[in-house]
């Protein structure tokens, strides 16, 4: 795989769009291979039945987005992070990946609500014509929002990390998912690396042939070319790939054996993960 | 356009269920009727490629980059029951894999994006390019128009759904999820896809049409072949020049405008826009458009054939709008935002004080866009003087707007040692 750094900036300091979208691809594939290696480590998470784990998180996030008190939400993030350290993912890596992209965004959002939300003002700075004034209740909706949307995040992004994919596809197919969408998603997911890689290739091989600038239209014909080009790949490789199927005997139906087995401490688990939801909207509805 | 977990309210997010669902159980349902098992693999496929076209971000004019969904262009190749399954797989991917989008908002963003989207697309396209061969221009300018109206849609539908929040769900004033009502959610999600994102999705899809016609013409008649057999796609190769197309745009924009003006007036055409068209001295106005028109034809070449390279096009554009300026004269009125104190208290009976004490303080050497010669702005000389008179002030403003641009430039260019311009890389 090749290894481009990401965003790297052209001689005159602007970051080139082509060498982002490089960056960013490269950057997805890479943590792609991070996931998977979480997933394989040996802990609590790990342990579980995948269908008690897809369940149990189902069931933390809508708790996340019912509470409406930091209380609450409080709670919840403490028992992510608790389940997070018992399943060796690595704290740094855990609270960074979440706190320092995603809310990140929600937070610019929401800022010019704290001020237009009416109530008590924290402070009033009069500035010419203009009042700097935020209100309480725009501060507490604020930390609520930013808070809601990143324990959101943390959980959604602690299952992935602790999950093979392979067994997030079983367990939909557990839970009555319908078969032609568990076995789209789980081709895509395969075809979505091969497509990443060709892209990349030919990202590299344009910009191994580059010499100075080229204007916006130049790249945007470019790119338009390129999308055409991958599309009549796909085309060919799904008549490849349909020809490999029949070739192996498949006749339209999927077999997945499950060696699943729910144990004593799935169901222990499950409990206690839905009564501790319970305690914490409970929580946020007396605490306010 | 993703919206990630804790913007929508979870009575929201599964209500977003109960249109989703059932077009999901259909989209399965009609695809797999259709096809038999080759189905999957290409479903597969093109989902991948809707995910890869979602991350490549291109430029847009402005200096911003924006991205793709690419779901009218799979609507139009594969038909649009097979765009939902694919752009859907895509999301729900994004959403378990790389946090692209919330869990819980699975179902708001696959209705946006995976149905709204590709449908309106679809829909778009169909009634532009109703009747047209296969590889004629029409049918890649289709898709790209109805891409764009289909991503813009899809924007309304998430400006709606974010607007509705705080409506819905407050406690002590304050909001509990997305905090931006209707009047703020839906223009903000509105201006920034139909100048961004929504232009990228109509280049994308127009140009990949296009590039399918010229060079896989296959994909666009034997697959829909099997995916919407009762659509035919047969015909000659036929090209369409562009002059066609900019004259049809010419037609609905003057469409468009007529609508609006009989709107304002009441529908009664001689108040068009509200204005009363008949205090209007035809004759004069005749002369002054024949005089504008003989003014045009000189200065328009002579501008193109003096100019320097550089700016020989744009220049040539600007002067052209300097001779067309005095048509703004007709108008019984005044312009909104433009009109002078006397003007203001005509329409509205009263005059802000504000405005009356600034008003008199900058007195600017061409007021109301004229020379102060008795020749233009005489009360009673003729609407051809008057008209000669905009527009040699809008040539004088132009070349002074453009000096003073080109002096910046010169003087930051010189601060900042042998360095090229910035706009090096403005190719449109």
């Amino acid at each position: 795989m090749t290894a481009i750094p990401a965003g790297r900036a052209t001689a005159d300091g602007r970051i080139g769009w082509l060498e982002q979208t490089v960056g960013g691809i490269t950057g997805n594939i890479e943590h792609a291979i991070f996931t998977e290696r979480h997933a394989r480590s040996d802990g609590w998470l790990q342990r579980r039945d995948p269908r008690a784990k897809l369940v149990g998180f189902l069931i933390a996030i809508v708790a996340a987005s019912l509470v409406s008190s930091v209380v609450g939400l409080a709670l919840l993030y403490g028992a992510t992070l608790a389940a997070a350290r018992a399943s060796r993912v690595p704290f740094g890596f855990f609270v960074k990946r979440v706190w320092l992209g995603i809310p990140f965004f929600a937070g610019i959002v929401v800022v010019p609500a704290i001020f237009f939300v009416p109530g008590e003002r924290v402070f009033d700075l009069a500035l010419g014509p203009a009042h700097l004034a935020p209100s309480w209740n725009g501060l507490a909706g604020a930390a609520i929002f930013v808070g809601r949307v990143g324990v959101s995040v943390s959980l959604a992004v602690l299952m992935v990390v602790t999950t093979p994919w392979a067994d997030v596809l079983k367990s939909l197919r557990a839970l009555r998912t319908p078969q032609v969408f568990v076995l789209v998603l789980s081709m895509t997911y395969r075809y979505i690396f091969l497509f990443l890689h060709t892209a990349n290739g030919i990202l590299l091989a344009r910009k191994s042939r580059m010499v100075g600038r080229t204007s916006g239209r130049e790249q945007r014909r470019w790119i338009t070319g390129t999308m055409g080009n991958l599309m009549s790949r796909a085309f060919k490789m799904s008549n490849d790939v349909y020809a490999a199927m029949l070739a192996r005997g498949f006749t339209g139906e999927v077999r997945v054996y499950s060696t699943y087995r729910m144990r004593v401490a799935d169901w222990t688990a499950l409990g206690v993960t839905s009564a501790f939801c319970g305690v914490a909207i409970l929580a946020s509805r007396i605490v306010t | 356009m993703h919206i990630p977990d804790g913007y929508l309210a979870p009575a929201v997010s599964l209500a977003l269920a109960a249109p989703t669902l059932p077009v999901w159980g259909l989209a399965a349902q009609r695809v797999k009727k259709v096809l038999n098992n080759r189905t999957v693999p290409l479903l597969a496929i093109f989902s991948a490629l809707s995910f890869t076209i979602m991350m490549f971000n291109v430029p847009v004019p402005g200096g911003t980059t924006a991205h793709g969904v690419g779901g009218t262009l799979i609507a139009v190749v594969l038909g649009p029951w097979a765009a939902v399954i694919a752009v859907s797989t895509a999301l729900i991917l994004q959403a378990l894999f790389f946090g692209d989008g919330g869990i819980l908002a699975i179902f708001a963003n696959c209705l946006n994006m995976g149905i709204i989207l590709p449908f309106v697309g679809y829909g778009t396209y169909r009634i532009l390019a109703a009747g047209a061969p296969t590889l004629s221009t029409r049918r890649a300018v289709a898709a790209g128009i109805g891409a764009y109206i289909g991503i813009t849609v899809a924007a309304l539908a998430v400006g709606i759904e974010l607007g509705i929040e705080p409506v819905l769900f407050s406690s002590n004033g304050h909001a509990l999820y997305s905090p931006y009502g209707l009047s703020e959610a839906v223009p903000a999600m509105l201006a920034a896809h139909a100048f961004g994102a929504s232009i990228v999705e109509g280049l994308i899809t127009g140009l990949g049409v296009a590039y399918l016609q010229r060079r896989h013409p296959e994909y666009l008649t034997s697959l829909r072949g099997i995916f919407a057999p009762d659509v035919e796609a047969e015909g000659r190769p036929s090209q369409r020049p562009l002059w066609q197309f900019g004259l049809a745009t010419a037609a609905a924009g003057v469409a468009v405008m007529g609508a609006i003006g009989l709107i304002e007036g009441g529908g009664n055409p001689g108040r068009m826009f509200n204005a009363d068209w008949s205090k209007v001295d035809w004759p004069s106005v005749a002369s002054m458009l024949l005089v504008a028109g003989l003014a045009g034809l000189v200065l328009v070449p002579t501008a193109y054939l003096i100019l320097p390279r550089a700016v020989k096009r744009v220049g040539a554009g600007f002067v052209a709008l300097a001779v067309v300026a005095p048509i703004g004269l007709i108008a019984p009125g005044f312009a909104y935002g433009e009109g002078h104190a006397q003007d203001v208290k005509l329409a509205f009976g009263y005059v802000p004080t504000g405005l009356q004490d600034l008003s008199g303080i900058f007195a600017a050497p061409m007021s109301g866009y004229n020379l102060p010669l008795p020749f233009f702005s005489e009360a009673n000389a003729p609407l051809w003087h008057a008209g000669i008179g905009y527009e040699v002030a809008g040539i004088l403003g132009i070349l002074a707007v453009g000096s003073v641009a080109y002096l910046v430039a010169r003087l930051l260019r010189g601060a900042d040692g042998a360095k090229p311009p910035i706009s090096a890389e403005s190719g449109t």
